[in-house]
């Protein structure tokens, strides 16, 4: 009984003993923070991932034309898996160039060339949530060039004025529709701008034409070029996807790829499939794999969206990690803390626990008194780190406007992830973690100053006068 | 004649101080009868707060035995030897050593707070507040029971250690210089309250002090002299 009373007054009397738990507390309240906020991150990467990919996605593994039989293939999907598929979209990607003019200079640069569905694109992922106007407004999903476009951004266009039904205006309509691409193209939200002080500004308006080259099919890959109309941009808030992606109408590209065979079928490299809610993925994987070995033996490959995204999943996790390693050594050191200020302790209570074996304390309970002290502090800590920790990240987006406005200049620039707002994920179990290593840290930091005092001979505490 | 209630055979100590050996009793023999109360004086560095020490198991002697009731006690094991500190011996220090972060009736709970384990103390608490409590009346202290140790005087710090160390009911009460911190009235009232004590509850008392003054009102005074002992007649001081 008289170790708890002892914790307890030693807890209350001594300040400097909760000062060396400060730093137990700003270790455990930053590791939640930080936990708090790369688990959001990832979480809304993983999200952007996903919805840029599908759930699962079939490949041709080795040959970049494609296979025309997509139908079959989407047949043999259905005769394996139809319950447990939702949706499916073929597609055909390829690697190539995508030139523009600007200022009177023409730009060439590497991009990522989708020949989708739009329609069916949208119902196996987020591609519909990811197509914005100029002003970020979302559109539908189509490659249509509305007419209206086509005459405002045309030469020919640009200078019908007055009555339209005129003859001359009827002419100049016909003119600005020949020269405006019928078909359109949506480009990555990072193409058809650049960032300049804080703010995106577009260089590749809607109704501006672009050239798209590529390889077109054959044994000896040729380059073949086509224009399209920018009709809208991609913005999934993944850099890497908003800065090479361009999608075009599939049909369109089969046809200047020549890739469509006798029977007037086209080739697609892709088939994207969403699931039913709760398929588990991994084993769905394995089904298709094997069903479509079947039909075709070594030709197609089967992955989830994780297994496609594998590396950059798995580089976001090695992250977090080694953070959280490298984190946890400032508790550790808060630990080194708690161990010195303990000596100390034990040394200045070394005649208390001289009278404490007078009166009959063993050799155990002098060594519960502050093993019970250190876990006590470690409580105190990491308990207050803790509710502090969770009230930043509840609070952190007022922190980042209160900072951003002391500062002067923004601390969080959402620009550059697209997120309007610092995005966070606390996880009650990562919060365990944190919380039991600290007081963990705080007991063991407790153990040798608690051993020493308990070795303490009464006669030898006591003569210390 | 009485038994012998508390014996020391033949102990003998010595402290390592740096690499020579400082021999500080050699082979002492000391009895004490039931309800007797024995002053051992001597000179400073004599030795008599070391054969208080070693007689209340805080201190293990080199050589010889400690006896109680013909039990030997001083080679026993540190639970049994933890147990007869807090059942059977009552220290009294000359510095008081109370725990400053407790209140009086703490202090004077302590004893049976170490005795009992968590949730035997919180079935026994009210007894053990009302025996503290009716201590520290006894040692005139009724009024000071929520008071921490520095808001007591020396006199009120001694007595309160008085009451504490017959918290755990002991059957012989050790006391190291009770007075020795304490003016001359208050050291006299600290010292009737301890002959009071003895008389009343027939406890066994081994007082060291290097007062021959006080160790006159002693039922027996021996001297510790290089580290033996000899009978003193209090007669010839």
């Amino acid at each position: 009984m008289y170790k708890y009373l002892l914790c307890w007054r030693y807890l209350r009397t001594r300040y400097i003993a909760l000062a060396s738990v400060i730093s137990v507390m700003l270790g455990v309240a930053t590791m939640i923070v930080v936990n708090s906020v790369m688990a959001g991150f990832a979480e809304k990467m993983r999200d952007r991932l996903h919805g840029v990919l599908a759930d699962i996605v079939v490949e041709s593994e080795f040959d970049m034309n494609g296979f025309y039989n997509s139908k079959e293939v989407m047949a043999r999907i259905e005769s394996v898996a139809g319950n447990q598929v939702e949706a499916m979209a073929p597609a055909m990607e390829t690697y190539g160039l995508m030139q523009f003019r600007y200022g009177g200079q023409t730009f060439t640069r590497q991009v990522q060339v989708f020949g989708v569905r739009p329609e069916e694109r949208a119902r196996t992922g987020d591609f519909a949530e990811f197509l914005v106007d100029e002003k970020g407004k979302r559109i539908k999903p189509s490659f249509e060039v509305p007419e209206s476009l086509r005459i405002a951004s045309s030469p020919a266009g640009q200078v019908i004025e007055g009555d339209p039904n005129s003859a001359i205006n009827q002419l100049l309509r016909s003119e600005a529709l020949e020269q405006v691409p019928d078909d359109g193209a949506v480009i990555g939200w990072a193409m058809g701008t650049v960032h300049r002080e804080g703010k995106d500004e577009i260089i590749l308006h809607r109704g501006d034409t672009i050239r798209v080259i590529y390889p077109r099919a054959g044994q000896k890959p040729e380059p073949g070029a086509d224009d399209f109309t920018v009709v809208g941009y991609f913005k999934s808030g993944m850099s890497e996807n908003d800065s090479m992606h361009i999608y075009v109408p599939l049909e369109r590209f089969q046809h200047v790829r020549r890739l469509i065979d006798e029977q007037g079928r086209g080739a697609v490299n892709q088939i994207q499939i969403k699931v039913r809610p709760g398929v588990n993925l991994d084993s769905l994987k394995e089904t298709l794999q094997t069903a479509l070995e079947d039909l075709r033996p070594m030709y197609f490959r089967v992955a989830t969206w994780e297994q496609k995204q594998g590396p950059l999943l798995s580089a976001v996790a090695v992250e977090q990690s080694i953070l959280n390693m490298l984190l946890f050594f400032i508790i550790a050191v808060a630990g080194f803390g708690i161990l010195a200020i303990f000596s100390m302790i034990v040394v200045e209570k070394t005649r208390d626990i001289g009278v404490m074996k007078a009166l009959g304390a063993s050799t155990s309970g002098v060594r519960g008194i502050f093993l019970g002290y250190g876990l006590l502090l470690g409580a105190v800590g990491s308990g207050v780190g803790m509710a502090g920790g969770l009230l930043f990240v509840h609070y952190i987006n007022n922190i980042e406007k209160w900072l951003s406005n002391l500062t002067g200049r923004k601390v969080f620039d959402d620009s550059i992830y697209y997120f309007n707002e610092i995005p966070t994920l606390v996880e009650p179990w990562t919060v365990c973690w944190i919380v039991g290593g600290a007081l963990f840290i705080a007991a063991a930091a407790s153990v040798w100053p608690a051993q020493r005092a308990s070795k303490l001979q009464p006669v030898r505490a006591l003569r210390f006068e | 004649m009485m038994a012998t209630h508390l014996s020391a055979v033949g102990v003998e100590k010595s402290y390592r101080k740096g690499k020579t050996q400082v021999p500080v009793l050699h082979g002492v023999d000391f009895e004490i009868e039931h309800g007797e109360l024995v002053a051992i004086i001597g000179t400073s560095g004599s030795g008599k707060s070391t054969l208080l020490h070693v007689l209340g198991l805080l201190d293990a002697p080199d050589a010889g035995s400690v006896v109680l009731d013909g039990r030997r006690i001083d080679n026993q094991a540190d639970r049994q030897r933890d147990a007869l500190r807090n059942n059977t011996f009552g220290f009294i220090f000359q510095f008081y050593h109370l725990l400053p972060e407790l209140s009086a009736l703490e202090n004077v709970m302590m004893p049976q707070m170490i005795r009992h384990g968590f949730w035997a103390f919180l079935r026994e608490r009210r007894r053990v507040r009302r025996e503290a409590t009716a201590l520290l009346e006894r040692v005139g202290l009724g009024h000071r029971l929520h008071h921490l140790p520095t808001e007591l005087s020396g006199g009120e710090m001694q007595r309160t250690a008085i009451a504490r160390a017959l918290a755990g009911g002991p059957e012989v009460l050790l006391a190291d210089e009770p007075t020795g911190n304490l003016d001359a009235s208050t050291g006299q009232g600290v010292l009737d309250l301890l002959r009071d004590l003895n008389r009343e509850r027939g406890l066994t008392m081994i007082m060291v002090t290097h007062d021959a003054h006080i160790a006159q009102q002693a039922d027996r005074v021996v001297r510790l002299a290089e580290g033996r002992i000899e009978e003193w007649a209090p007669a010839l001081a």
